[in-house]
């Protein structure tokens, strides 16, 4: 038996499916359109249960709505669960509305009972049930009340059958049943209400017979089809309400008391100010900081061991670099990030979970709104300070497509942690006392690039294209640990399998190319290395911006494509040392790097920040932006834009180091 | 931009022009582009629905307003759209 979990944002889909199916589930892509959908298998049976996207109808402008809508359309479902949150009643049901017409059994599950009860929001289920002609399950995900009888239900299979459904006034339903036997499949009642709206989708469904009907109905109506259908919905939800929901009116919330000092006109910029900083300390800053050093000091070790270890079983010389300098040097890349990241995936699981996060989209969207992005582009670009790859993907929740794409093209510009390495060996080095200036003036300039490059596109690229923000302020919440843990655990297993396998392989690549040359001799000289006849066929690209023809830089630079902590690791390996080793002072006191001066530090910093992501984010923006070819223009937009800058800078910089 | 005009029970305005805690019905939506309107039409804004302005962004823009309830955030320029007569 398949099931299909159906619900709107926020109605605790992701909790229920959680506890639905305990730790049996997986990750899968549905042909045809990537995106991400979770499949389970529910506790204790063999019924399969597909998360769906979170959505508000089944509408055909919007992706996900029409993923859902596809899916449960095109796919054989046995039964639909569909969860609604019982605080907001009306706007659920409209959902459910159509999800009655596909004529797939639906079962509701009533969820956040406990607040509804606080609240002193009454149901009468009977007539709801009746209502509706649909089973209907009052339960908690949250505190798991009821969740069994749900499962139990489920599996006895005696849930009511929906057959009869009766919601449209008499012309309207008239004219559906005329319709059904034309447009004749399984989901009839549905395909009948398409035609009625001129879904476009559902083109191919139309004939001569179908557009007389359909003429016929809009002469008596003489107005906007989808807009009588969507009224109708929900005249006949309110007359539902009316019948089987008692609620008090107008209760000051606690949601609403905590919105006056969040939302308050002077305190909402401070409150969000303190929160940003407290996240840049605690993931970027020095906490972070700390972890990083914790874990590099950790590699170090076992790489030291590891050397002992071989050496006395008797391996190679090469082998044992193979082991040392490849793999675990490579492996450590990716540990050291670790601890920061599940630091910071923590954090924004905080600020989703508790709801502050649709604050911060709420107050900011005017400012955005004026450079063409939206409130809702804060969040990708707040977890894009982590990681590019899940913020590409948190910027699906963008109504607009030209605001979403914007959003997409500049999320790689905001330094993630795996840029942080970089930064901090070169200001570090260079600027000594000034690096932690130096390192606040890169976020700044990020934000300057970011917001500037939106202008700029919103009045070339997108010219006259009005845009909407539409997002619902969901009621404060306390975070469930569980859920939170759980959400940070897989996020970071996903890093860590995903960044894993492609830097390990990366690496071994490049410790290849960098010990031995075209005739295969291992332990060559470095500048004698393939590496370095690869570096030089660049080198000229980078001569502009570091005013040296450097094969080591530039080599470093471009594998930054593997990954952005590669960069460091390239330059120390390269300077002769193991890649965990960042000390600046021994990186640029070798000869090979000896070259590099402030401005071309600052330069070199500003291109490796602002050009291309790393593999991984650029298979993300693929993924969100649709097509390859949108991919490859912003790919060669942001290192364009990258080149540029850092020339600048070092010209600059350059002219500035002579006058003085 | 100040709101100069006093609005009382019974008068037509557009949803954006009306000030915090006031209520309205909603009469006319008035956008041309058909997502937005249907988009609207789904998170419940239809003829006759009730709507309260619930909380003003501290920048002035966007508005939350409460409807069917629950509350829902939209910009001005998307409320300037939506026509209402003014209950209290």
């Amino acid at each position: 038996m398949r099931i299909a979990l159906v619900g709107n944002q926020n109605s605790g889909k992701t909790t229920l499916f959680n506890l639905l199916t305990g730790t049996n589930q997986k990750v899968g892509n549905w042909p045809g359109v990537t995106i991400e959908r979770k499949v389970g298998i529910i506790r204790n049976t063999d019924f399969e249960i597909i998360d769906l996207p979170g959505i508000y109808s089944l509408s055909p402008y919007s992706l996900e709505e029409n993923i859902s809508r596809r899916f449960l359309f095109e796919e054989h479902i046995d039964l639909i669960l569909n969860i609604i949150d019982a605080t907001s009643i009306e706007r659920s049901l409209y959902l459910t509305t159509q999800l009655l017409e596909l004529k797939i059994p639906v079962i509701i599950a009533l969820n956040m009972m406990d607040i509804a009860d606080k609240r002193g929001i009454k149901f009468d289920l009977a007539t709801l049930e009746k209502r509706l002609d649909t089973t209907i399950l009052p339960i908690s995900a949250l505190k798991k009340t009821n969740v069994f009888n749900l499962i139990q239900t489920i599996k006895q299979g005696d849930y009511r059958r929906n057959l009869y459904q009766h919601i449209y006034d008499h012309d309207l339903e008239e004219a559906i049943s005329k319709l059904e036997p034309i447009v004749d499949t399984k989901h009839s009642r549905f395909l009948a209400i398409k035609m009625i709206e001129k879904d476009i989708l559902f083109e191919n469904y139309r004939s001569d017979s179908v557009d007389f009907i359909v003429d016929e109905i809009e002469k008596k109506y003489f107005r906007d089809m989808e807009q009588i259908i969507a009224d109708e919905r929900y005249r006949y939800i309110e007359y539902v309400r009316d019948e089987a929901v008692e609620a008090k009116k107008d209760l000051m919330t606690i949601t609403d008391r905590l919105d006056n000092i969040f939302l308050n006109r002077y305190l909402a910029i401070p409150i969000f100010m303190v929160v940003m900083f407290a996240i840049y300390y605690l993931a970027a800053g020095p906490v972070g900081g700390w972890t990083v050093d914790m874990v590099g000091m950790g590699v170090g070790y076992v790489s030291e061991w590891m050397t002992v270890f071989l050496g006395n079983v008797g391996a190679s010389a090469w082998s044992i670099s193979l082991v040392v300098d490849g793999m675990i040097a490579g492996i450590g890349a990716i540990l050291n990030f670790l601890p920061q990241l599940i630091i910071l995936f923590l954090l924004i699981s905080l600020l989703e979970t508790t709801g502050y996060m649709a604050r911060i989209a709420f107050f900011l969207d005017r400012i955005f709104q004026k450079v063409g992005l939206s409130g809702k582009s804060l969040i990708p670009f707040i977890v894009g300070s982590g990681c590019s790859v899940p913020a590409i993907m948190s910027a699906r929740t963008i109504n607009d497509e030209t605001e979403k794409k914007m959003t997409i093209m500049l999320t790689p510009f905001i330094p993630c942690s795996a840029k942080l390495p970089i930064v901090t060996l070169f200001a570090g080095y260079f600027f000594g006392d000034r690096s932690g200036m130096v390192a606040a003036s890169l976020y700044f300039l990020a934000i300057i690039i970011i917001l500037t490059s939106a202008y700029v596109m919103k009045n070339i690229l997108f010219k006259g294209k009005t845009s909407s923000f539409i997002l619902e302020l969901p009621e404060y919440k306390l975070p469930s640990f569980k859920y939170i843990l759980f959400d940070v655990a897989s996020k970071a297993w996903a890093f860590i399998l995903h960044a894993g396998s492609v830097i390990l392989i990366a690496s071994v690549i490049i410790w290849f190319f960098l010990s031995f040359n075209f005739r295969m001799t291992y332990g060559v000289a470095i500048d004698e290395s393939m590496l370095a006849w690869f570096g030089r066929l660049i080198s000229w690209i980078f001569y502009p911006m570091l005013g040296e023809m450097s094969w080591a830089a530039s080599i470093s630079a471009i594998q930054g494509l593997v990954a952005k902590e590669q960069v460091v690791g390239s330059l120390a390996i390269i300077a002769g040392y193991s890649s965990d080793i960042s000390e600046g002072r021994l990186i640029f006191n070798s000869g090979i790097f000896g070259f590099f001066t402030a401005s071309s530090a600052y330069a070199f910093m500003v291109f490796n920040l602002f050009s291309a992501p790393c593999f991984g984010a650029i298979g993300a923006m693929r993924q969100e932006l649709g097509t390859t070819k949108r991919m490859w223009k912003a790919v060669l937009f942001q290192t364009g834009l990258a080149w540029i800058l850092a020339v600048l800078v070092f010209q600059i910089g350059r002219l500035i180091e002579v006058i003085l | 931009m100040k709101i100069n005009v006093r609005l009382k029970p019974g008068d037509h305005s557009p949803l954006s022009k009306i000030k915090k805690g006031t209520r309205a019905k909603v009469i006319k939506i008035n956008t041309v582009d058909k997502a937005l309107r249907r988009r609207l039409l789904d998170m419940g804004i239809t003829e006759g629905v009730q709507v309260k302005i619930k909380k003003i962004a501290p920048l002035g823009d966007p508005i939350d307003i409460e409807l069917r309830g629950y509350e829902l955030c939209l910009r001005k320029a998307d409320l300037e759209m939506i026509e209402v007569e003014v209950i209290s």
